[in-house]
């Protein structure tokens, strides 16, 4: 029972962290910077090994949250001096980072296990048997206060939650009106670089918490069902984290019912959750719509 | 409990001593039961080959669940909510390690701290382990005289974990044991009919190092230890040399590996004239489904050198 509360806990700030920063990249049309981020940790994955010639997860973490906030500078960069979409500049650059992740692999590390998902990714499944204790274990004298990946991406939400709230303004002029932010003396690419540093830290945190489909689901599909039904930025917030939680909630149930995969069914739940809004929304328009007739 | 229900119901009305047998019966029969229930430890495995080892092991006295089914490849696995309780229920827990399980690994080493969790191959002397790099090659189970000290390593925590079942542990253990080591001289045997030059195995990944070198095969791979790395030009390129330069005469899939790119070498050599086959599947990460022939570690491992004889010995010698 303590098993499940942690990892619907853990997931519960996962999903958080993921709704808001999720937010700001749905308004930017960077929502698939997760799934570039996903991949191209696979280089900072490799350079890792090679330079330290191990596979502990402190380094393979540090290689990974380096190359993580690369991808995501990298893809700004390119989009506002090169003039390109912000999609195809994440395109360009997260495959570049992967490819040459493969090349670094057969030319060092071809007889090795390396790859993300057997260094980096977690499972969720078993958060709850890595724990973090003070003290001595071994000789009874320490004790026990929750998993690692509990702590680890509660420090994130916190980061993330404190961000948001003390430079929201700042974010709604940047992201609704970029001329006007620049005019008021916002330094606009510091925020950018501030946003995307976020995302960075959120998304290899979150792989490492709970593995990669789940993060990428998540911060993209809340955020926007959430888009679908807000009419304010904040609202849109506070929006995309409930979604979040009632997937979190509804995922874990399936994945008990159905003995699935927690992180496949807790994205599922919330693309059900994106499908059920829509359908909610033609439902009322349609209303509307009689309802103007009936009246006219 | 029902069937025992309905029996005490209808022994009322029969006469005294008859409802007494039964009713003896019954007593003793859910003593059998308790005594049954409350004795089987219960297993967790990673790997159905592990599993395979705990069942034999540990007999009636244990119930042996294994993470990983028939076909999964250990690199792809993914864990579902039902394999969290079958890990947090378990006795006893039981891994492969040498890091086969990956990130799973850390995990257990921590489980380990608090709860039997254990890595079958801990006791396996460092020497004997292949070396890549610094890491070791976890596909332990194709050497038979290093699974044996496996075995010896299952039946010792089986027996430190259930004291009281001691002796049965080991006398299950014996004939095993005895089995895997008359199966490892006969693969000996099998793999010497085959003609030297030809004791080339060729397969789709890495894993068969410990089975090239317990039995003398040289062994070649498409692919890295990992299923997921990938190969370039110049490993083909290598491959088809070995191949055209001994005149081999057939490559193995794998069952947990896609057989695609096994399948357009054998495409590739044949086009240039060659004459080469697909010698047949091998199992390599995963056994077979349960209740086939391969479905266990022995059927597994006799299947595999059976394809890997039949198909390179029938090749003529070099003229």
């Amino acid at each position: 029972m303590t098993n499940d509360i942690w990892i619907i806990a853990t997931a519960a700030l996962v999903a958080a962290s993921c709704a808001l920063v999720g937010v700001f990249l749905i308004l930017r049309r960077q929502a698939l910077i997760g799934d570039a981020i996903s991949h191209s940790v696979l280089l900072g994955i490799v350079l890792a090994y090679i330079i330290t010639d191990s596979r502990a997860l402190p380094i393979m973490l540090g290689g990974a949250v380096i190359i993580g906030l690369l991808t995501a500078w990298l893809s700004d960069s390119l989009h506002r001096v090169g003039k390109l979409q912000s999609d195809a500049s994440i395109g360009i650059i997260f495959t570049l980072f992967f490819a040459i992740g493969i090349i670094l692999i057969s030319l060092y590390a071809g007889q090795i296990d390396l790859d993300q998902s057997c260094v980096l990714y977690g499972e969720i499944a078993f958060i709850p048997f890595d724990t973090l204790y003070i003290g001595n274990l071994d000789t009874g004298s320490g004790f026990d206060i929750g998993p690692r990946a509990f702590w680890g991406i509660g420090i994130v939400f916190m980061i993330v939650l404190s961000s948001i709230i003390i430079s929201f303004n700042r974010l709604k002029t940047i992201a609704f009106h970029p001329s006007l932010a620049l005019s008021l003396g916002i330094n606009v690419i510091f925020w950018h670089y501030f946003l995307m540093t976020l995302v960075s830290m959120t998304t290899v945190a979150s792989f490492e918490a709970v593995g990669a489909i789940l993060v990428v689901a998540l911060l993209v599909i809340p955020a926007s069902s959430a888009y679908l039904v807000a009419r304010s930025l904040k609202a849109m917030l506070w929006m995309a984290v409930g979604y979040s939680q009632l997937a979190v909630l509804i995922g874990y149930a399936l994945a008990f019912w159905l003995d699935s995969s927690i992180s496949a069914s807790i994205a599922v739940s919330a693309g059900l959750l994106l499908f059920v809004t829509i359908a909610w929304q033609k439902v009322q328009s349609k209303r509307k719509v009689l309802q103007s007739i009936e009246s006219a | 409990m029902q069937p025992l229900m309905t029996y005490s119901t209808i022994s009322r009305p029969i006469n005294s001593s008859a409802s007494r047998a039964l009713k003896g019966l019954i007593g003793l029969s859910l003593l059998l039961l308790t005594f049954s229930v409350q004795a089987q430890l219960k297993i967790t495995t990673t790997t159905g080959m592990i599993a395979d080892l705990a069942q034999n092991i540990g007999g009636q006295y244990v119930e042996v669940t294994a993470l990983m089914g028939s076909g999964v490849d250990p690199h792809l696995y993914k864990a579902t909510q039902g394999d969290l309780r079958r890990l947090t229920k378990a006795d006893i827990v039981l891994y492969n390690g040498l890091h086969l399980e990956g990130k799973m690994q850390d995990i257990f080493e921590q489980m380990g701290r608090s709860r039997p969790v254990f890595a079958v191959s801990s006791l396996i002397p460092k020497a004997q382990l292949r070396q890549h790099g610094h890491f070791p090659d976890p596909h332990i189970w194709f050497d038979l005289s290093l699974w044996h000290q496996a075995g010896q390593r299952v039946l010792q925590i089986l027996q430190q974990q259930d004291p009281k079942n001691k002796q049965a542990y080991a006398d299950n253990a014996q004939p095993y044991l005895n089995e895997m080591l008359q199966l490892h001289e006969w693969i000996k045997d099998q793999v010497l009919s085959i003609p030297k030059s030809q004791r080339i195995l060729i397969t789709a990944h890495d894993a068969f190092g410990y089975f090239g070198q317990a039995y003398g095969m040289q062994v070649e791979g498409l692919q890295g230890i990992s299923t997921a790395s990938q190969f370039g030009l110049q490993d083909i390129k290598l491959l088809k040399d070995i191949i055209v330069k001994n005149q081999i005469k057939a490559l193995f899939v794998e069952s947990s590996v896609s057989p695609r790119f096994i399948q357009s070498l054998v495409a590739g050599v044949k086009a240039e004239g060659h004459d080469l086959s697909i010698g047949g599947e091998l199992y390599s990460d995963a056994m077979g489904q349960s209740g086939t022939p391969t479905g266990n570690y022995f059927g597994m491992v006799k299947h595999n050198v059976n394809t890997i004889v039949d198909a390179l010995k029938n090749a003529k010698p070099q003229p």
